[in-house]
């Protein structure tokens, strides 16, 4: 077999990663628990949403699959920061990939105490703010206001030098103006898009299926969305775009590489296809060969043919 | 862990155990080597729309023949696409995952209460318990006398039948057959809808059996099966939740809540 392709990429202040392909947070815990056995073909991983403080999460019913989707309300449960730098990220640290830390506050001070934790935890490779999780009390307040998210987005900046990702929500009128306050505040990359929020109802009990109502949709029911919005965002900032959403496919990763994103997160799939990683990269790499292309960054379509009311 | 995805399991037979039910017999040594009783796979379907894997109990295993086979009913698209099977097709399955019924070489006597399709995961350990010549008594309850698995299905135990119409056995719930099957240092295995585990409880706490002698085999809304996705929770006592998928299936009945499990799943 001929050398493997060069599939590196470079998320900005030294996160490099040797493959396009992350795991979504959420989807992958904190890398203990899949069944993949070979970490080696993860691009990264990014951890579930970690808090301040352990947080049991939402009473079930907490998933329901809906058409070509799934809706969750998990509710962030996690063991909370302490947990995070004592137990899991001295792990990491002997692991060959970087593990980027999902982060959620319901302030701007907890999402400082978080990172500030954090930096400088061997191990820790970088920070994705989450500022768009849609299940918990105050969670999508910071990622739908350009200002809010642009003061947590400063005050994590100004908290570590670790590279900071920030997450952004679709349940927004303009994401284009979230995208740019978060870049102008300091942000290295931003990954789009976190679920949407949803709901569906169990007409035999007649009551919502989920405990808490509504709930995060995910899975290839949003592709068409997340996609147009990975196009929107890069086409507005110049920082590196991770796109996420409902891909399942290296087909899938190769939409969004051609809209404009450096990289991919898979989510949902992992649940049904836990080695899902390696195959997309794979996928990629055979692409790039039978194509004749030197590299990922050739794929993007942006600024090539396109009706500029896309 | 002892767990590994393969892709191509062939489906050797398919059948009708029961009215409601379906039966598949797989070939898969590997998976029937690792299976214990009460642990389940997650199989993937290709019905239309559907993303997740399905998660379905060992019904039984022939570790011989390499054979392991699953019974399930049909609740949606998902359980539709499998029940169309045919003998030579392929299945992908995870597995086996999760804690299986914790089982004991001992004297004491095992009560199986099965409610409905709960008698899925039983036949395995059946098995086991007659391989440890534990005596066994098992108590099996379905709204009418055809939902029954047939009593060839359970060799060697005591079979004790109730039925919703009195069709078969006892007329009415089949936690009411617990107080005759108990006897003193009995343990119980159960597995059902959670109002029937309800009721189990609460009639093993008039007994007075102390519940860390019942195992439960839960069943919960399941994403993952691995541990990754936290959607399939059941309730904690003493708060916070346990993991259908990798603290169960089978759980000490001591270790959850019941009245947060009861509102959780109509019970």
């Amino acid at each position: 077999m001929a050398d493997r392709l060069d599939l590196g990429v470079d998320l900005g202040r030294g996160l490099r990663l040797r493959s396009p392909v992350m795991v979504a947070s959420g989807t992958f815990g904190y890398g203990f628990d899949a069944p993949l056995v070979d970490r080696e073909a993860l691009g990264a991983i990014v951890t579930k949403g970690t808090t301040l403080r352990p947080r049991e999460g939402n009473p079930p019913t907490r998933i329901a699959e809906t058409a070509s989707g799934m809706l969750n309300a998990i509710g962030l449960q996690n063991p909370g920061v302490e947990q995070v730098a004592t137990a899991y990220a001295p792990r990491w640290a002997g692991w060959q990939l970087p593990v980027i830390v999902n982060v959620a506050g319901e302030s701007v001070e907890e999402y400082v105490a978080i990172a500030r934790r954090l930096s400088g935890v061997p191990g820790v490779a970088g920070f994705e703010l989450n500022i768009s999780c849609p299940n918990v009390a105050h969670g999508l307040q910071f990622g739908v206001d350009p200002r809010l998210a642009a003061e947590v987005t400063a005050a994590v900046r100004a908290t570590t030098p670790l590279p900071l990702m920030v997450k952004l929500t679709p349940n927004v009128t303009d994401i284009v103006a979230i995208a740019r306050a978060v870049t102008d505040a300091g942000a290295d990359s931003i990954s789009a898009i976190n679920t949407v929020v949803g709901m569906a109802i169990d007409a035999r009990h007649r009551r919502p299926l989920l405990k808490r109502g509504s709930g995060g949709l995910s899975g290839p029911a949003i592709k068409p969305l997340a996609l147009h919005a990975v196009w929107q965002v890069a086409g507005a900032v110049s920082i590196p775009v991770v796109g996420i959403g409902g891909i399942a496919s290296s087909a899938d990763a190769l939409e969004f590489l051609m809209a404009g994103a450096v990289a991919i997160q898979l989510g949902t799939v992992n649940y049904s296809h836990p080695e899902a990683a390696r195959d997309v990269r794979d996928g990629l790499e055979w692409y790039l060969r039978s194509e004749k292309l030197e590299d990922l960054a050739a794929l993007s379509i942006r600024g090539t043919r396109v009706p500029s009311h896309a | 862990m002892s767990l590994s995805v393969r892709a191509k399991t062939m489906v050797l037979e398919r059948s009708t155990p029961m009215v409601g039910a379906v039966e598949l017999v797989l070939e898969d040594p590997e998976a029937a080597a690792a299976a214990k009783p009460g642990q389940f796979f997650q199989i993937a379907v290709e019905a239309q729309h559907a993303i997740l894997r399905r998660p379905y109990s060992v019904a039984w295993v022939d570790r011989r023949a390499g054979r392991i086979a699953f019974i399930f009913n049909i609740v949606g698209s998902g359980s539709a696409w499998l029940a169309s099977r045919h003998a030579g097709d392929q299945l992908a399955l995870i597995g086996p995952l999760g804690k299986g019924f914790t089982v004991e070489a001992s004297s004491r006597r095992a009560v199986c209460v099965a409610g409905g399709l709960g008698v899925a995961t039983f036949p395995c350990l059946v098995a086991e318990l007659g391989a440890l010549d534990r005596p066994v008594v098992f108590l099996q309850g379905a709204r009418v006398a055809d939902r029954l698995l047939p009593a060839d299905r359970l060799p060697g135990v005591d079979l004790r039948l109730a039925t919703d119409d009195g069709s078969a056995g006892l007329r009415g719930s089949v936690v009411q057959l617990l107080s005759r099957a108990l006897v003193a240092d009995s343990d119980v295995f159960a597995c059902g809808p959670t109002p029937m585990l309800r009721r189990l409880i609460d009639a093993a706490e008039r007994l007075e059996l102390p519940l860390s002698r019942i195992q439960v085999a839960l069943e919960t809304p399941m994403g993952c099966g691995f541990g990754t996705c936290l959607g399939c929770v059941a309730p904690r006592l003493g708060g916070g939740y346990l993991l259908t998928c990798t603290d169960g299936p089978c759980i000490r009945a001591d270790r959850i809540d019941w009245e947060r499990m009861s509102d959780a799943f109509h019970g």
